[in-house]
């Protein structure tokens, strides 16, 4: 059957160009996080205010926050969103050792803040399940952990497919991509710290 | 809003392997279980679903058998609690919106011109994902799971299932919405974009932004039952499936609807765009129910969304009975279905809208009952079927029969009216309570309840009427095959084969001009904008 519906010489608004495939997908995926970010971290406030109104403690008795080992767990993943962005950058101007150095650098981050977040959970000795606290906290953190994870699988998937010889300038979509989703998981790794750590570990 | 209009660089073909060549599909089951053409796994969304529908059905007769008189004649109060939970969930998350994402995986890349749907094989992914988990879900209840459980493992399998099985929503909902976005054909505006697509956008959309919400409450209550062994009294996931959030599921059964109407009566949406802003409007004001914390009437917002929610349904019933009046009105099966998901999604708006005031004390009644079964088993329902009857020649390749098409109207349109009426009643009189057992034999409320359980009888009979339908069709498509375009419909899907090939269209199509180019092609091949 003709698919012909009108002349293409017709008077159709001017054409522009549509953002890819990959980078729309990834703002879905994105939008979505923020706003299971924003269910978690808004229980987790409700249930601290309530704590809080009812004159209850809210931290467990005796915990003893690890600050500064959370401050720079928390302040590598945010700088390794510098670093991912930096493989965007490389990949633009077709410089592809950059770009090898921007991957590697980011993921070596990313492993050390998981390495980071570990010493933390076995700092804190926190029990989950025994308070709404604890609860919070490994709902929260273990949710966060796993968009890092998939943000280090997408660098990889990235990264083997660059050493393939694949991205350019005219072709950098899927390393901008998954450089989005790298910033939304230390942007929400910011979020994470300061809501959890930063507020409970500020001197009273 | 984007008015942008080219493709890509990624140009979308068809299938192809590394090589270039075009993938075959296997034969047989091989061909179903490895498939990632759209086609293919919207059917399998579709077919699934109404099999899920068949089950929640079931279960609301016998919930509906149980609340007849005092007492747990058939149950006991603990597995009819769970019993009561699971009906819910098997309506929501096994078939009304894996409905809609069946059907929007079958038609949104046909409507916008698309040769297949974004991400393929997250698409294949999701709907394979969304039935284990289902079926992983249906394994916990009975493994004494669900929230009202008495199992350890089972409530923990519940949930994990159940957030496993949103998730495989979210990823179908990725796909179309990406698809929708990216890949329409050279000159579809948005504002050109076929209402039923646009509908999903809307819906699709402001579903995958309230779903990880409900995610995350999931796994809050996974963690603490898991290593706390306990679940808080106020589970905080029941918002789902409330005002407003109902609208926002329900939102592409009035695409459907908007879809069939004027089709039928052979007069285009005049004008198209206030179709558009309807339906948005219905998906603003349906969307944020996972900040309410219970119903808050000294809230403006609250109160005045949910007084409003009836505005968007009464501008769509304007619209199509313009176009009903510019045209003809032909009594069919598809229109009468959409017709009366309008009007109980109408229904549903105001006594949703009933709700939200103080001074009436319907919170924790049925009427809140009723309202959700008008909306979901009513409208939603009705316009899944609407959907079948009018894209069956599309989707198969067959035509169903308009005579059991109306049967099917019939009980569907009876059948909500019953199911809900009632419960509006002993809400808003007898102040019954959600999930109460204690009634008195002989009672008005009794009876109410005998009502309400007749229409759940007729609309599980109405959904079997449909897949006998639908199973005398396919049987009989050889001989009776369908053309390809039994509506003359306005949009692309209706100009390809019906089934359509692989790559869904046989010729490049060219720019689009309007909301409806079939329709001006077969008009007089002039150009009519929007």
């Amino acid at each position: 059957m003709s698919m012909t519906m009108a002349s293409p010489t017709s008077s159709a608004p001017a054409l522009s160009r549509r953002p890819g495939i990959t980078m729309v997908a990834t703002m879905w995926i994105i939008a979505a996080g923020v706003m299971g970010f924003g269910g978690l971290l808004a229980s987790y406030f409700g249930q601290r205010g309530a704590a809080q109104a009812a004159g209850q403690p809210w931290l467990p008795d005796g915990l003893a926050l690890p600050n500064v080992a959370l401050a720079v767990t928390y302040l590598t993943l945010v700088m390794s969103a510098v670093t991912a962005q930096w493989a965007v950058t490389a990949i633009k101007q077709n410089d592809r050792q950059n770009l090898y150095w921007a991957l590697g650098t980011t993921l070596f981050l990313a492993f050390a803040f998981i390495n980071g977040l570990s010493f933390c959970w076995r700092e804190l000795g926190l029990v989950a399940g025994s308070s709404p606290y604890t609860t919070a906290v490994y709902a929260i953190t273990v949710t966060h952990l796993l968009v890092v994870i998939a943000a280090i699988a997408a660098f990889m998937v990235m990264g083997f497919r660059s050493l393939a010889g694949q991205f350019s300038s005219v072709n950098s979509e899927f390393v901008a991509s998954a450089a989005a989703f790298w910033h939304f998981a230390a942007a929400a790794g910011f979020v994470v710290y300061f809501s959890l750590w930063f507020l409970e570990g500020a001197p009273k | 809003m984007s008015m942008t209009d080219t493709r890509p660089d990624t140009e979308i073909t068809a299938p192809v392997s590394v090589d270039g060549s075009p993938i075959d599909t296997p034969a047989g089951l091989a061909g179903w279980l490895t498939s990632t053409d759209h086609k293919v796994v919207g059917r399998l969304w579709l077919v699934t679903s109404l099999v899920f529908l068949v089950g929640g059905g079931a279960l609301g007769a016998l919930l509906g058998a149980e609340r007849l008189d005092g007492g747990m004649d058939i149950l006991d109060l603990g597995v009819f609690q769970q019993v009561y939970s699971l009906h819910g969930e098997v309506a929501v998350f096994l078939f009304l919106v894996p409905f809609f994402v069946g059907l929007a995986t079958y038609l949104v890349p046909l409507q916008v011109g698309a040769t297949e749907i974004s991400f393929p094989r997250g698409a294949s992914f999701a709907y394979w994902a969304y039935l284990v988990s289902g079926g992983l879900l249906l394994a916990s209840y009975a493994a004494d799971g669900g929230l009202a459980g008495g199992s350890k493992t089972g409530i923990d399998l519940y949930l994990l299932s159940i957030t496993f099985l949103n998730v495989a929503l979210c990823v179908a909902l990725v796909a179309i919405l990406t698809t929708i976005v990216v890949m329409r054909t050279p000159g579809m505006t948005l504002l050109r974009t076929p209402i039923f697509t646009w509908s999903f956008l809307v819906g699709g959309g402001l579903t995958l932004l309230a779903t990880p919400v409900l995610i995350a409450r999931f796994i809050e209550l996974y963690v603490a039952h898991h290593f706390g062994g306990s679940l808080t009294a106020t589970t905080g996931t029941d918002w789902f499936w409330a005002v407003p959030q109902v609208y926002v599921l329900a939102i592409p059964a009035l695409g459907i609807a908007l879809e069939i109407i004027p089709v039928i009566a052979g007069s285009r949406l005049s004008p198209h765009g206030a179709g558009l802003i309807f339906i948005g409007m219905a998906g603003v004001l349906g969307f944020g129910a996972f900040a309410q914390v219970g119903p808050v009437f000294d809230d403006v917002l609250y109160v005045g969304m949910g007084l409003a929610g009836a505005l968007p349904i009464l501008g769509l019933l304007g619209l199509v009975g313009d176009a009903m009046r510019r045209g003809r009105f032909s009594v069919k099966a598809p229109i009468l279905l959409a017709l009366g998901s309008l009007l109980l999604f109408l229904m549903g708006s105001v006594a949703g809208a009933a709700s939200v005031i103080d001074a009436l004390d319907l919170r924790g009644t049925v009427w809140t009952i009723g309202q959700m079964h008008l909306i979901l088993e009513g409208a939603a329902l009705s316009a899944a079927l609407a959907a079948l009857w009018f894209w069956a020649p599309k989707i198969w390749g067959v035509t169903l029969s308009d005579v059991a098409g109306k049967l099917v109207f019939l009980l569907t349109f009876g059948g909500a009216l019953l199911l809900a009426v009632p419960d509006l009643v002993s809400g808003l009189v007898e102040d019954q309570a959600i999930g109460s057992i204690d009634i008195e034999s002989g009672s008005s409320v009794a009876a109410m309840n005998g009502l309400s359980a007749a229409g759940g009888a007729l609309i599980l009979l109405a959904v079997v009427v449909t897949l006998l339908t639908l199973l005398n069709g396919l049987a009989r498509r050889g001989s009776n095959p369908s053309v390809d375009d039994p509506w003359e419909g306005f949009t692309l899907e209706w100009a390809t084969a019906s089934p359509p090939p692989p790559a869904n269209f046989d010729e490049p199509i060219d720019l689009v001009t309007s909301a409806t180019p079939v329709l001006d092609r077969r008009s007089d091949g002039s150009e009519v904008s929007v």
